[in-house]
C-alpha cells in the first residue's frame, strides 16, 4: 500500500506548465519542412560566405597563400548550412529553445514526441519513440543499399566490359568511392539501427531508449548526412576510393567537401546512437536480467556500440583535418609543407579497422540469439559466446597497422602487429564454436532465418581463410591492393554482416512489421545472391591471385576471363536483392499476420503484444530465467549415467568378489 | 578416454570425422589451385616470392583441419543428419538441453590456440626471411652480400614510374632493368600522391610516399619479362600505372648501362 500512496503524492509535484498545444512547434516541422529548412539555409549559408569572401580579397588581402580558395569555403558552408537548417526544419532544436525560453517539455509535449495516437505521420517526422526510430532506420538503410548496389553494378559493368572503358576515369573512381562509403555507412547501421532501436529495448524489458530524443536525433542526422555524400556525384565526384587518402583528396573537386561532410555528421550520429543503446542496455534492463541472463544480441550491441563510441571519432578528426587542410589551407596531411600521408593513414584505420568489427559483431550476435529458437536447444557455451564478443572489442583496438604493412611507415611494427591480428582469430573461434555446438543433435527448422546461419557460416569460415593469409606480413606482401583484398572483405562484410543481416531482418521481420517475411520469395531472393554472391567473389579471389590490383578500370587481359565471371556473378547478386526487396515490401503489406510470438523464441520481446503496443509493455516484466532454456534433459547423458552406473555396479560386484 | 572412445563410437561423429577428411583434403587440392594462378603471369622469380608461396601452402594445409571440422559440422545439420524440420511445419519437441560442455570448449580453445599460436611463430620467422632478402632497412653499400647490389632510385608520380640507376651515371629509364642473381636495392619515393610499388612476379611491394623514402629489394632469379603495377589508387589514370621489369643476364645489363650511356658499369 505505501508504494502507491508513494505514487500518488508524487502526482501532486508540480508539473511544468504547459505552454500552447501538446508538441508545440513540432506540430509544424516534417520532413518537407525539413528538406526546405535545410535547401534554404544552404543558399543563405553560401551567399553570405560568399559575399565575404569577397569582400576580403577585395579589401586586399596582399599575400595570395593567406586567401584560401573561395569556391572550397563556400561549399563548405553550404553544406553545413543544409546539416544545421535541415535539423532546425525537423525540429530539432525545438527542445533545447524551449528549455531555454523557460518552457520545460511537459508529459503531454513528450506523449506527443513519441507520436502517440499519431498515424503514419509520425515516421516523418522528429519522432522520439524507439519503434518509429527503428523503422526509420529500416528505410533509410534499404535506400542505402539500393544506392549502393546500383553504383556495384556500375562497377562491375565497367569491370566486364574488358574492350573499353565504359564510364571516364574520375566518374569511374567516383563510383567505387561512394559505393564504398556508402555501403560502409549503410553496413554499420543494418543491425544497429533497426534492430538495436527496435528490438533491444523490448528485449531488455525497457519502455524506450534511455535518451529518445537523442535517439530521434541520431536517425536525423543520418539523414542530413547522406545528401551531401550523394551529392559529389555532381560536384566532380571523390575519385579516391572510401579511404580518400592524403594527399590525393586534396586534388579532388569539391565533391570532396560533401564526403568530408558526410562522415563528420555521420560520426556525431553514431556517437549519439551508441551512447543511447549502451545506457539503455547497462542501466534499463528489466528487473532480474542480470548479466547472465541479457540475450547475446544485447551483449552484441552493446560491444558494437562501444566500439563505434570509442573508435568513430578518429575517422572523424581525420575528416576534419582534410578539409581544414583544402578550406583553411592548414597542412597536417600536405607533405609539401610538413604535413604527414602517414599521420592520415593511422588516423583512418584507428577507425577503419573495429568498423569491421561493429559490422560483424551485430550480425554474428544476431544469429547467435535466433539459432536456439531454430533447434530448440540452449545456446551452446553462452558465457563463451561473451568472451568471445569482448575479445573481438578489446583486440580490435590494436590491429589497426595490418592496414598499413606495406606504406613503409614503421616496417618494425609489422611484427606485433601480425601478432595481434592472428590473436583476433582465437575470440572469433570462440564465436564458431559456440554456432557448432548449438547446432550439434539438434533439429533444424528450415525456415529462412536458420538457412541463412548455414550460408554466413560458410562465407565467413571463406572470409576468415584468406584474412589469415592477408595478416601476414609476408603473404600481404603479395596480396596487399589487389583484387584478393576486395574479394576477402566482401566475404567478411557482405557474406557476414549483410548476409547475416537479412536473417536477423527476416527474424524480427514479424515483430517489427506485424507480418511474416514470405518465406517463398524471401528465400529465393536470398539463396539467388548467395549463389551470385560466390560466383562474384570467388573468381575475384582467383583475379587478385593472378596480380590484379583493385580501383582500376582496365587492366591485363590475363585477368579477362576472371573479371567476365565475376560480372556475370555481381548480375545475378543484383536480381537476388532485387527479389528479397520486392519480398519485403510485399509481406510489409500483405504479409501472413504474426502472433505474438512469431518463433516461439523466450526473450522478453515475445511476451508482449504484436503490433508492440505503446511503451512497449503493460506492466514491466521481471526476469526469472535466461534467455535460451530450452531444450530437454539430453538422452547421451542419462545413457553416460547409465554406463556409470553399471560400470560403478559392476566395480561393486568384482569388490564383493 | 572411455569418454573419447565411446564419443567416437557416435554414429553421427563417425560421419561427421569422414566428411571432415574429405573437405579437408579438398581444401589441400585447392591449395595447389591457388599457387598455379599465383604463378600464371610467369611467377616465382625471386626467392622472396618463393617464400610467400610456401606460406600460402603452409598456411592453408595447417587451417584445414579446423576449417573441414567447421563445414562438417555446417554439412551434416544442413543435410538433416540429426533430422529437421520442414519450414512448414512448426518445432513439436525441444531438442537435447545442452548449454555446454567443459571438454568440448577447453579442447577447442587449446587447439586454436595453439594453431593461431603457429601461425604466427611461422608468419614471424618468415617475415624475418623475406625482411633480410630484401634488405630491410639497411643501405646498399652497407650490405654483408659478396656481390655488390644494383641500387636504383625508383620515382613515382602521376602517372608513369622511372627508374634512376645512380651507379652507372645518371641513366634513367621507364623500363625497369635488371641482372639476374644479383641483388637490387631500392630507393622509393613519389612526386605527389601515395603510389606502391609492386613487382608483381617477384613479390616485393612498398608504398611511394611524397617527402619520404622507403626501402625494399630483392634478387631476381628468373630471366623474363614482369610486370610492374601501381598498387595504390593514385588517381584518374591509376590502372594505366604498370611498366615492366626486365631481368636479363649481366652482359646483357653491361651492354644496356653502355646504350644508355651509363659512364660505368656495377
Amino acid at each position: 500500500m505505501s508504494t502507491a500512496v508513494a505514487i500518488h503524492e508524487e502526482a501532486h509535484v508540480p508539473q511544468p506548465k504547459q505552454v500552447g498545444r501538446p508538441g508545440g512547434f513540432l506540430r509544424r516541422t516534417n520532413f518537407l519542412t525539413a528538406l526546405i529548412s535545410g535547401v534554404v539555409t544552404a543558399g543563405v549559408f553560401w551567399v553570405v560566405t560568399d559575399k565575404i569572401t569577397t569582400a576580403v580579397a577585395g579589401a586586399g588581402a596582399t599575400n595570395s597563400m593567406a586567401l584560401p580558395s573561395g569556391l572550397n569555403i563556400n561549399i563548405t558552408m553550404m553544406y553545413i548550412g543544409w546539416v544545421i537548417g535541415f535539423m532546425a526544419g525537423i525540429g530539432a532544436f525545438a527542445g533545447p529553445i524551449r528549455w531555454f525560453l523557460g518552457h520545460d517539455l511537459t508529459h503531454a509535449d513528450a506523449e506527443y514526441m513519441a507520436g502517440k495516437d499519431m498515424g503514419r505521420e509520425k515516421f516523418w517526422k522528429f519522432t522520439t519513440d524507439h519503434k518509429v526510430v527503428g523503422i526509420q532506420y529500416l528505410v533509410v538503410t534499404l535506400i542505402l543499399f539500393g544506392f549502393g548496389g546500383l553504383l556495384a553494378m556500375l562497377i562491375r559493368t565497367e569491370l566486364g566490359a574488358t574492350w573499353t572503358e565504359v564510364f571516364n576515369p574520375n566518374f569511374y573512381n567516383s563510383i567505387i568511392g561512394t559505393h564504398g562509403i556508402v555501403m560502409v555507412i549503410a553496413m554499420i547501421i543494418v543491425i544497429s539501427g533497426p534492430i538495436g532501436n527496435f528490438i533491444v529495448p523490448i528485449m531488455c524489458g525497457a519502455r524506450d531508449m534511455a535518451f529518445p530524443r537523442l535517439n530521434a536525433l541520431s536517425i536525423w542526422l543520418l539523414v542530413a548526412a547522406v545528401p551531401p555524400l550523394v551529392s559529389n556525384l555532381l560536384m566532380g565526384g571523390i575519385r579516391d576510393g572510401w579511404t580518400v587518402y592524403q594527399p590525393l583528396a586534396d586534388q579532388a573537386p569539391i565533391g570532396m567537401i560533401g564526403y568530408q561532410i558526410c562522415i563528420i555528421t555521420f560520426a556525431f550520429s553514431t556517437g549519439i546512437a551508441s551512447v543511447n543503446l549502451i545506457t539503455t542496455i547497462v542501466r534499463m534492463r528489466a528487473a532480474g536480467m542480470t548479466w547472465s541472463r541479457t540475450p547475446i544480441l544485447v551483449y552484441g550491441i552493446l560491444g558494437s556500440s562501444i566500439m563505434g563510441l570509442v573508435w568513430f571519432p578518429m575517422y572523424q578528426y581525420s575528416q576534419i583535418l582534410a578539409l581544414s587542410d583544402r578550406t583553411l589551407l592548414t597542412s597536417f596531411f600536405v607533405p609539401a609543407s610538413g604535413g604527414s600521408v602517414w599521420l592520415y593513414e593511422n588516423l583512418f584505420w584507428l577507425l577503419g579497422h573495429p568498423e569491421v568489427y561493429v559490422i560483424v559483431i551485430p550480425a554474428t550476435a544476431g544469429m547467435l540469439e535466433y539459432l536456439p529458437v531454430f533447434v530448440r536447444k540452449p545456446l551452446f557455451s553462452y558465457r563463451l559466446a561473451v568472451a568471445g564478443i569482448f575479445g573481438v572489442v578489446g583486440l580490435s583496438a590494436v590491429v589497426w597497422v595490418h592496414h598499413m604493412y606495406m606504406t613503409g611507415w614503421a616496417p618494425q611494427s609489422n611484427y606485433p602487429f601480425m601478432l595481434s591480428t592472428e590473436m583476433i582469430s582465437i575470440p572469433f573461434s570462440f564465436l564458431v564454436l559456440v554456432v557448432l555446438g548449438t547446432m550439434w543433435r539438434g533439429k533444424p527448422w528450415k525456415r529462412l532465418p536458420m538457412m541463412a546461419v548455414y550460408a554466413v557460416v560458410w562465407n565467413k569460415v571463406i572470409g576468415g581463410i584468406t584474412g589469415v593469409f592477408l595478416s601476414d606480413t609476408p603473404v600481404d606482401q603479395y596480396m596487399h591492393g589487389s583484387m584478393f583484398v576486395v574479394a576477402h572483405f566482401h566475404y567478411m562484410l557482405m557474406g557476414a554482416g549483410l548476409f547475416g543481416a537479412m536473417g536477423v531482418t527476416a527474424y524480427f521481420f514479424p515483430k517489427m512489421i506485424g507480418r511474416y517475411l514470405d518465406e517463398f520469395w524471401g528465400s529465393v531472393g536470398f539463396w539467388t545472391a548467395f549463389a551470385g554472391f560466390q560466383v562474384t567473389f570467388m573468381s575475384m579471389f582467383v583475379a587478385g591471385l593472378q596480380g590484379m590490383p583493385r580501383r582500376v578500370l582496365q587492366f591485363d587481359s590475363l585477368f579477362n576471363i576472371s573479371n567476365w565471371i565475376s560480372t556475370i556473378g555481381a548480375y545475378i547478386i543484383g536480381i537476388g536483392m532485387l527479389i528479397f526487396l520486392y519480398a519485403i515490401i510485399e509481406s510489409w503489406r500483405n504479409g501472413i499476420p504474426a502472433p505474438d510470438n512469431p518463433w516461439g523464441g523466450k526473450t522478453l520481446e515475445n511476451f508482449t503484444t504484436t503490433p508492440v503496443p505503446h511503451e512497449n509493455f503493460p506492466v514491466l516484466p521481471v526476469v526469472t530465467s535466461g534467455p535460451y532454456d530450452f531444450g530437454t534433459p539430453d538422452p547421451y547423458e542419462l545413457a553416460d549415467d547409465a554406463i556409470m552406473q553399471q560400470t560403478e555396479g559392476a566395480e561393486k560386484v568384482s569388490a564383493q568378489s | 578416454m572411455h569418454l573419447v572412445k565411446e564419443w567416437l563410437q557416435r554414429p553421427y561423429v563417425r560421419r561427421i570425422l569422414w566428411i571432415t577428411v574429405a573437405i579437408t583434403a579438398v581444401i589441400i587440392a585447392l591449395s595447389f589451385v591457388m599457387v598455379a594462378f599465383m604463378n600464371q603471369s610467369g611467377g616465382p622469380a625471386s626467392s622472396i616470392m618463393d617464400e610467400i608461396e610456401k606460406t600460402m601452402f603452409v598456411l592453408t594445409i595447417a587451417c584445414a583441419p579446423l576449417m573441414a571440422a567447421t563445414l562438417a559440422v555446417l554439412t551434416y545439420s544442413w543435410w538433416g543428419g540429426w533430422g529437421s524440420v520442414a519450414a512448414t511445419d512448426a518445432p513439436t519437441e525441444d531438442g537435447p538441453g545442452i548449454k555446454t560442455n567443459g571438454v568440448a570448449v577447453v579442447t577447442w580453445i587449446t587447439i586454436c590456440s595453439l594453431l593461431a599460436g603457429f601461425l604466427v611463430v611461422w608468419g614471424l620467422v618468415e617475415l624475418a626471411t623475406i625482411t633480410s632478402s630484401s634488405y630491410g632497412s639497411v643501405p646498399a653499400n652497407q650490405q654483408p652480400n659478396s656481390v655488390k647490389p644494383v641500387d636504383v632510385n625508383v620515382t613515382a608520380q602521376q602517372w608513369l614510374w622511372s627508374f634512376e640507376y645512380p651507379d652507372s651515371g645518371k641513366i634513367t629509364s621507364s623500363v625497369l632493368v635488371l641482372p639476374v642473381n644479383v641483388p637490387a636495392y631500392f630507393n622509393v619515393t613519389s612526386l605527389d600522391v601515395v603510389h606502391s610499388f609492386w613487382v608483381v612476379e617477384e613479390g616485393v611491394k612498398i608504398d611511394a610516399n611524397p617527402g619520404a623514402i622507403t626501402n625494399t629489394g630483392f634478387t631476381p632469379t628468373k630471366l623474363g619479362t614482369f610486370n610492374v603495377r601501381c598498387a595504390e589508387l593514385c588517381g584518374l589514370h591509376h590502372a594505366y600505372m604498370e611498366t615492366q621489369v626486365k631481368v636479363v643476364t649481366q652482359e646483357q645489363f653491361n651492354s644496356w648501362i653502355r646504350e644508355q650511356g651509363g659512364n660505368k658499369t656495377s
